[in-house]
């Protein structure tokens, strides 16, 4: 909103928001870029390199087909990434409003779709995804969208609690003895309050949905072969862990990597939006 | 230690202190060049407004200084050198030593000052188990003693409660017994009756007079309240912007001030027989804080008084006699104290709409409790007026200012704004009573949303009810800011670069920027000082006069409500025990009620 009273350009950015960008960054361009950057298409054998280590030939080795790991890392980021921006998406773009109108409205409403999430939050979760896959063919976006209603519940339970305790504060108060309308309420004075809380859970959910993701694969229920989702690849490498772990172990370190630059930059981003963390310009 | 040659002699001596919190070149100072003595067995005040550097001077003390202040000057207590910067010449460890076993401290906030997980009595043995070594046995018999001394009837239930358990005035009584817990030979008081009600602040102000006399200890006070001063302290020193103006003993002082600081932190005090409809002599302008690097006078920008020598450089200190120094050119001429002229009173003119507000026969109650919040409450507000409503702290003052604003349901009874019940209102005419009646409340960390800037909270209500075009929206913004002595640059700051009396000064900003007909004051002006308390109050009784705006002005300071309000409502246990006249209230209270209370609050009305 213009308001002419902003103030911009507080200082120097903590480190953890500049690691934090920089390894996302180059995740995003690694995704954008798999197909280039891979050395051979994902699904190519060499039949005559099986189990090969890690070698200038192939950067983290091959697997029992003699596919290289390396490029099936790259290419799979695409499949991973997707899934968990896909479900992130969802699960925020739903549940913080959902929340937001049940913290602040009340009421038989607000009880009624709590308990209906107490509901879906008492199924054990990969439960819950594998209905909602067995009963269609499963699918990379499919998947993404069934793990991210999943994840409703909790966002929404998150957001309901911040916006009750809002609810409290003097400017709220403030904001009724002037008949303030809910949107502005809600959008102007309480979203921008619970943003911190919300990236850290965001980024948070991003990193469950990518395991969930790999779990589901794992489970033969998610991202089917010889596709190189991150999960599967842990799955399928999972025989060979004690001849050839590179199989298992490229495919997790890059699922490592993935959270640790999303948390860093959750973490950064948070602090940079309090006013009190920033540097008094 | 380090042998100093000339050590300040006294329990407790400062020499030349300056603390600046700028960075490397010691620019903008917070304190600059203070020097005091306190003699074993004194008592010594500090009186300033916020930002003057009072507090700074407490933490030097206390060797709570964070790592950003620089330092200069000696601080010696008990012939032991504390603080001589640049060598540190304590070491924390020692430091730490000293403070809770010779050097008590009270708070402004007991409830924060003691720990709301163990248990009172615990709290005051442990200093006295940590630092004397006192047995188990013996530490509980001396607790028990000191919280008989605090005037407590039943000790033995009292340690035994947590600190939620006690009420306000109890849990400070609790934090003052801890504080003398290990028998000091100073006791450093700051601000400590700042978050009580007037019938507590007495009897804590009492017990520390008493406490003092018995235990032959020192006091260093703290306080933007005179009244705290003159009960307390012997002697006095006067801060504004980092440097004491003017100083000596307590009576001298503030009967006979030298400095134009002085005279006008005296003349805002508000006073419970005030004239109808006066206004208070406020000092004009707004502290500046740290003191620049200007030359003259610190004070020159705002003294009445000002002249050509004033500009030159700072005044030299001056004699009154030998014990009262003050810094100022001038001394010993009086300014004329003019009062400001009067604006006409749409009341006196016989314009006004005699019933306002009406409320008749409130009740609210909250659960399942029996006891009513507000009990069959009725009254009248007049265009024009101000309503004063007093009691003590959980009397159901608050909750009947939200009843009458609508922003809680009240379980029976109906409330009137200018002929409509408020309870039937809808849509657009909700929203014109929105706008129409307004709500400045107590509650000030929680007051400004922490992620607008302040022009963005003050701009809202004017957006949101259209009252200028948004071209000049920012330039009514300004205005406001004006209106409460805040400088126009704080539009751009966040609530938190503020202090808590100029955060209160933009929730009061913000209710009269949708210029309301009607206004809840909240206990508005109790965090502030007094010079800005009294700009404050002038301000609301000029939009009375001038725009015939009513009051419902909710206080425990008696003087803030005598000096303010035309009719006062004493509210106790959510009943109405009296209303009438301010005149008849205070000077011939019938209910026993009102009577100690106006007792206690006419304490502070010496001279």
């Amino acid at each position: 909103m213009p308001d002419g009273f902003s103030r911009r350009g507080r200082g120097r950015p903590s480190a953890s928001l500049i690691a934090g960008a920089a390894i996302v960054g180059v995740l995003l361009a690694t995704v954008a870029l798999a197909h280039v950057l891979a050395p051979y298409p994902f699904d190519q054998f060499h039949i005559h390199d099986r189990f090969s280590p890690p070698s200038l030939k192939y950067l983290a080795g091959t697997d029992e087909y003699g596919r290289d790991v390396f490029s099936r890392v790259l290419i799979g980021s695409q499949l991973s990434m997707t899934l968990g921006l896909v479900s992130t998406i969802i699960c925020m773009g739903l549940g913080v409003p959902i929340g937001l109108l049940c913290g602040s409205v009340r009421g038989l409403a607000d009880e009624l779709v709590m308990r209906l999430l107490d509901l879906l939050m008492a199924f054990p979760p990969i439960l819950l995804v594998l209905l909602i896959l067995v009963v269609t063919p499963p699918g990379l976006l499919k998947t993404s969208v069934a793990i991210g209603i999943l994840f409703i519940a909790p966002v929404a339970r998150l957001a309901r609690s911040l916006t009750l305790d809002l609810m409290n504060a003097g400017f709220t108060e403030a904001a009724r003895a002037r008949g303030e309308y809910l949107w502005y309420l809600l959008l102007c004075e309480f979203l921008p309050n619970m943003w911190p809380t919300l990236l850290v859970e965001a980024s948070l959910r991003l990193v469950f949905a990518v395991l969930m993701g790999a779990v589901l694969s794992f489970l033969s229920f998610g991202v089917q072969p010889p596709a190189s989702d991150w999960g599967l690849m842990i799955s399928g490498g999972r025989a060979f862990v004690d001849n050839a772990p590179w199989i298992a172990l490229a495919p997790g370190i890059a699922m490592a990597i993935t959270v640790i630059g999303i948390s860093l930059l959750g973490d950064g981003l948070r602090d940079r939006l309090h006013p009190q963390f920033s540097g008094k310009g | 230690m380090i042998a100093t040659p000339a050590l300040p002699p006294g329990l407790l001596g400062i020499d030349d202190l300056s603390i600046g919190y700028g960075g490397g070149q010691m620019r903008g100072l917070a304190v600059r060049d203070v020097s005091l003595r306190l003699a074993p067995g004194g008592a010594l005040g500090i009186v300033g407004e916020s930002g003057s550097g009072k507090t700074s001077v407490a933490l030097a003390i206390l060797g709570l200084l964070g790592p950003a202040a620089e330092m200069r000057g000696l601080i010696a207590f008990e012939g032991q050198v504390l603080a001589a910067p640049p060598s540190k010449a304590m070491a924390p460890r020692q430091h730490r030593a000293l403070l809770g076993r010779r050097i008590g401290t009270v708070f402004q906030d007991p409830f924060s000052a003691l720990n709301p997980s163990r248990r009172v009595g615990v709290q005051i043995a442990e200093p006295m188990r940590h630092h004397l070594r006192v047995g188990r046995a013996d530490a509980l018999a001396r607790t028990l003693r000191l919280l008989a001394e605090m005037g407590f009837d039943h000790p033995q239930d009292i340690a035994r409660c947590y600190p939620h358990q006690l009420s306000g005035g109890m849990q400070q009584r609790a934090a003052i017994a801890a504080a003398l817990s290990c028998q000091p030979s100073l006791l450093i008081l700051d601000e400590p009756t700042t978050a009580l009600d007037v019938t507590v602040e007495a009897q804590i102000l009492a017990l520390l007079a008493g406490v003092r006399r018995r235990h032959g200890m020192a006091l260093f006070v703290i306080s933007h309240n005179l009244r705290v001063i003159e009960a307390l302290c012997d002697d006095v020193c006067v801060m504004y912007a980092g440097m004491i103006v003017e100083r000596g003993p307590v009576a001298r002082v503030f009967r006979d001030p030298g400095h134009p600081y002085t005279i006008g932190l005296l003349g805002s005090r508000p006073r419970i027989s005030a004239p109808a409809r006066a206004r208070l002599p406020a000092i004009p302008g707004y502290g500046q804080g740290a003191a620049r690097e200007e030359t003259g006078c610190v004070f020159a920008r705002r003294c009445t008084m000002r002249e050509g020598a004033c500009d030159g450089e700072q005044a030299p200190v001056r004699a009154v006699d030998p014990d009262h120094l003050v810094l100022c050119w001038k001394h010993p001429a009086r300014p004329q104290a003019d009062r400001p002229a009067l604006p006409p009173s749409l009341r006196d003119a016989g314009r006004v709409h005699e019933q306002l507000v009406v409320a008749a026969g409130l009740s609210k109650s909250y659960g399942r409790s029996a006891a009513a919040a507000v009990d069959g409450v009725s009254f009248t507000i007049a265009e024009g007026e101000i309503l004063g409503l007093v009691g003590e702290s959980g009397c159901g003052k608050s909750t009947l200012g939200r009843l009458v604003l609508g922003l809680a349901a009240a379980n029976a009874g109906s409330v009137r704004f200018a002929g409509s019940d408020i309870g039937m209102l809808k849509d657009g005419a909700l929203r014109g009573f929105r706008r129409e009646a307004q709500l400045i409340f107590q509650n000030t960390s929680s007051a400004l949303n922490p992620r607008h800037t302040i022009g963005r909270a003050l701009a809202r209500p004017l957006q949101l009810f259209e009252m200028v075009p948004p071209s000049l929206r920012s330039q009514r913004v300004r205005e406001l800011l004006g209106m409460v002595q805040l400088p126009s640059d704080y539009a751009f700051r966040y609530p938190h670069e503020l202090s808590g009396g100029e955060r209160q000064r933009v929730a009061i900003a913000r209710a009269l920027a949708t210029e309301p007909r009607f206004i809840v004051c909240d206990e508005p002006v109790s965090a502030l000082d007094v010079s800005v308390q009294a700009a404050i109050l002038n301000l609301l009784a000029d939009l009375r006069d001038t725009q015939g705006v009513g009051y419902l002005f909710i206080s425990h300071d008696l003087a803030a409500v005598g000096q303010i309000a035309d009719r006062i409502a004493v509210m106790y246990r959510g009943k109405i025990c009296e209303i009438g006249e301010t005149f008849q209230i205070l000077g011939a209270p019938q209910n026993a009620y009102t009577k100690t209370l106006v007792a206690s609050g006419r304490q502070d009305v010496l001279f």
